[in-house]
């Protein structure tokens, strides 16, 4: 007897190391769950937390409006569960396969961040899990070979496609152009790809130079930039450093035609620190409150419209944090990974990794967000900024022409 | 003075812990990625105990060695992996994060270990944030852009292969760093470095008088921590993650996560480390999934109450507790 209960004391205890879950048979598929280590605390709590935001707007649209994720006539409610890595590389790889192994999820969505997305990859690809990539831009994730994940947010190489070709739109004759920024990796990763895009549009690169992450002082590096004489100046890395340049910009009296600031420009308080210095200041965004993707502008693109329009998803989102508060563009690419994802199932009509990861290769459409399509490595090329440029202490959206909510003021006002 | 086998019983527990571990994770593949994250607390805890509890200097800038070690790794896979030599490009990359890291420790320890107390704390901190500083601003090694280094490890060794090394292998290797650094604390405590630290700790002049060479064994203790500091870097962040960025691996709340492990277990002993390690990272995870955002708030508090309460920390209080009991041979 006594070997007998010792034996089942034994068993015991090893379904519970291995989990209960593991123990019950496989049943039909009730729900649909994403999984996501989010950072809520640490140094990416901010955009974590707008992140989370916008993914339960976007779920409660797909259950309550959409009806749930269609497979095989059926409509199956989406489930969403996050933890929290502390923006953390280590917790981001033991929440992830506790989010695969013991939760069962069937689909994986990355931490913000391209240092975070990367330290995940490895275990999603070893478990063959769909990862969706929120937030990590730099282009480098897409030339590992990995399988896997698949990018909402336009990688840092695009970031001033449009507005280089805003500014060929409106000045066929501007030539010189400088480039000063953050030595970051994100910035860099902008930067050579403004480069690239310049050069391919005749552009002059007459100056191109970086500054150390929180510098004190531009005064020197502006004095060389004011000789090379520019007409065109983008720059910037995070919002110290893009106040900086700005406020040294005036004090120095270097007027451009163009200012167009990384990061720093298309948020709130840089307009509120800078006064009347911010004027004609530009930036570009993936996503800003006002522009106008709308189920019409689909139909003329000849794209499928998905999801909620933006003030119904402003509002869910309002309801899904219980805050009034206005979303920014991490809750929006957030939100628009997960449409995408509920778009690629229902075309694959399987939860399985790698039918839906081929549907997502084959998938575009537009949403509140904006355009959405992938390349073969995954990385997302279908998704365009939108250029925000500050006029009387506001935000416009000023390009593309399709969405812009104001006409840009081209060439910029002259520092007073 | 302890003689013979009695003198080394107390790593049978540590070995035992480890084993059990790993034994969980076997039984369990699904909590594998738990268990090397336990694991990883460990090695870091163990292997900074190793001086910090030895001879009471707190290092502040220790993370920097897991940082440079993590370099050795990157740089050895990124610019080796197309020379054909397989499974041989981790090797190298040991050896580097090995030399790297008793390089920065020479460096680090010639100019910081003649300093005290505060003094030396402080200027640890300036050695971490320096050097990451040194790497961006010199672009070293890609400087801010980091080492992406997933393609180059799986074209060096296969996808198979990489697979492992990145979700099995880099965790066997932490449980050996962990293991090494256990046996390296007990083979100096029992030895003549351990005697001279120990005085050395609770009087540095008095150590002097009696003929100590007390810079010495401070070094030696300082160059083994951070030779382990380095390994456990090459393993848990390099060949685990396959990237490296600078700020992500110079981030002073490592050396913070490793001294609230020292102090919860208790500083110098040998099996404190391990219990808080495992306190402080099962505690961290399972609050994260319970109360995802709120668990730093609980945590903290929680800190300070054991701090205040366990002066020595748990296992230094239960060494005095057995000390004349059966048991006390195991425990230190």
């Amino acid at each position: 007897m006594k070997t007998n209960r010792l034996s089942i004391g034994l068993l015991i205890l090893t379904a519970l190391l291995c989990g209960f879950p593991s123990l019950l048979p496989a049943a039909a598929l009730k729900r649909i769950v994403i999984g996501h280590p989010e950072a809520l605390s640490g140094q990416y709590a901010k955009a974590g937390e707008q992140a989370i935001g916008g993914i339960q707007a976007a779920v409660e649209w797909v259950n309550t409006v959409h009806g749930g994720v269609r497979i095989e006539g059926r409509q199956i409610p989406l489930d969403y569960k996050f933890y929290d890595c502390e923006s953390r590389k280590e917790s981001v790889t033991s929440l992830l396969e506790r989010l695969i192994t013991s939760d069962k999820v069937h689909f994986t969505m990355a931490p913000y961040s391209s240092g975070l997305t990367l330290a995940g990859a490895p275990v999603t690809e070893k478990y063959g899990m769909i990862y969706l990539n929120h937030g990590g831009a730099s282009d480098k994730i897409f030339e590992q070979g990995f399988e896997y994940i698949v990018q909402t947010i336009g990688p840092g190489s695009q970031y001033h496609a449009g507005t280089l070709e805003m500014i060929r739109h409106l000045d066929p004759k501007a030539k010189r152009l400088a480039l000063a920024y953050e030595d970051s990796e994100f910035a860099r990763s902008v930067m050579d790809g403004a480069e690239a895009k310049a050069k391919q549009l005749g552009f002059q690169i007459v100056f191109k130079r970086t500054y150390p992450q929180a510098v004190a002082d531009l005064t020197p590096l502006l004095s060389d930039l004011k000789a090379s004489n520019p007409e065109i100046v983008l720059g910037g890395g995070h919002f110290q450093d893009g106040q900086l340049l700005n406020k040294q910009l005036a004090d120095l009296k270097i007027n451009v035609k163009l200012l167009s600031l990384i990061a720093a420009a298309t948020l709130p308080a840089f307009g509120n620190a800078l006064g009347p210095l911010a004027e004609g200041v530009m930036g570009p965004s993936h996503w800003e409150y006002g522009v106008t993707f709308s189920p019409e502008a689909a139909q003329k693109n000849e794209l499928p419209w998905i999801g909620p329009e933006q003030d119904e998803f402003v509002n869910l989102f309002k309801k899904a944090t219980g805050q009034e508060l206005i979303p920014d563009y991490h809750a929006a690419e957030a939100a628009a990974a997960v449409l995408a994802l509920v778009a690629a199932v229902e075309k694959a009509g399987s939860v399985d990794s790698d039918l839906v990861r081929k549907a997502f290769g084959e998938l575009e459409f537009m949403s509140f967000y904006g355009t959405w399509k992938i390349d073969a490595t995954g990385k997302q090329v279908g998704h365009d900024m939108v250029d925000v440029q500050w006029q009387q202490g506001e935000r416009k959206i000023v390009w593309p022409l399709a969405t812009k909510t104001a006409d840009v003021v081209y060439p910029k006002p002259r520092f007073k | 003075m302890m003689n013979g086998y009695r003198a080394y019983l107390p790593i049978l527990p540590v070995a035992a812990t480890y084993a059990l571990l790993l034994g969980i994770g076997v039984v369990s593949p699904d909590h594998w990625q738990l268990i090397a994250q336990l694991a990883f607390y460990c090695a870091l805890g163990q292997a900074f105990n190793l001086f910090m509890g030895m001879t009471g200097y707190v290092d502040f800038g220790y993370v920097a060695f897991l940082g440079i070690g993590t370099y050795g790794m990157a740089v050895s896979i990124y610019t080796l992996s197309d020379k054909g030599l397989g499974i041989g490009v981790v090797l190298i990359g040991l050896v580097l994060a090995a030399i790297f890291s008793l390089g920065l420790s020479l460096a680090v320890g010639a100019v910081a270990l003649r300093l005290r107390g505060a003094y030396f704390a402080i200027a640890t901190i300036g050695v971490n944030e320096g050097f990451r500083y040194l790497l961006e601003g010199a672009r070293i090694w890609n400087g801010a852009d980091g080492i992406i280094f997933s393609r180059h490890l799986r074209q060096g060794v296969g996808r198979q292969t990489a697979m492992a090394l990145s979700t099995w292998w880099a965790d066997i290797l932490v449980f050996g760093v962990a293991f090494l650094a256990a046996v390296l604390t007990l083979v100096y405590m029992r030895n003549k470095v351990g005697y001279a630290l120990l005085a050395l700790r609770e009087d540095e002049d008095a150590a002097k008088v009696m003929g100590i060479n007390v810079t010495r064994y401070k070094i030696i203790a300082f160059i083994t921590s951070a030779i382990l500091a380095g390994l456990l870097g090459a393993s848990a962040w390099a060949l685990k993650l396959t990237y490296v960025y600078p700020s992500d691996v110079f981030a002073i709340h490592y050396t913070v996560e490793a001294i609230i492990i020292v102090l919860l277990g208790g500083a110098g002993t040998l099996l404190g480390p391990i219990f808080g390690a495992l306190t402080y990272g099962a505690a961290k995870y399972f609050l994260a999934i319970v109360l995802p955002g709120f668990q730093l708030l609980i945590f903290a508090p929680v800190i300070i109450a054991i701090i205040v309460l366990f002066p020595d920390g748990t296992v230094g209080l239960l060494k005095k507790r057995l000390r004349d009991t059966p048991l006390g041979k195991f425990i230190i």
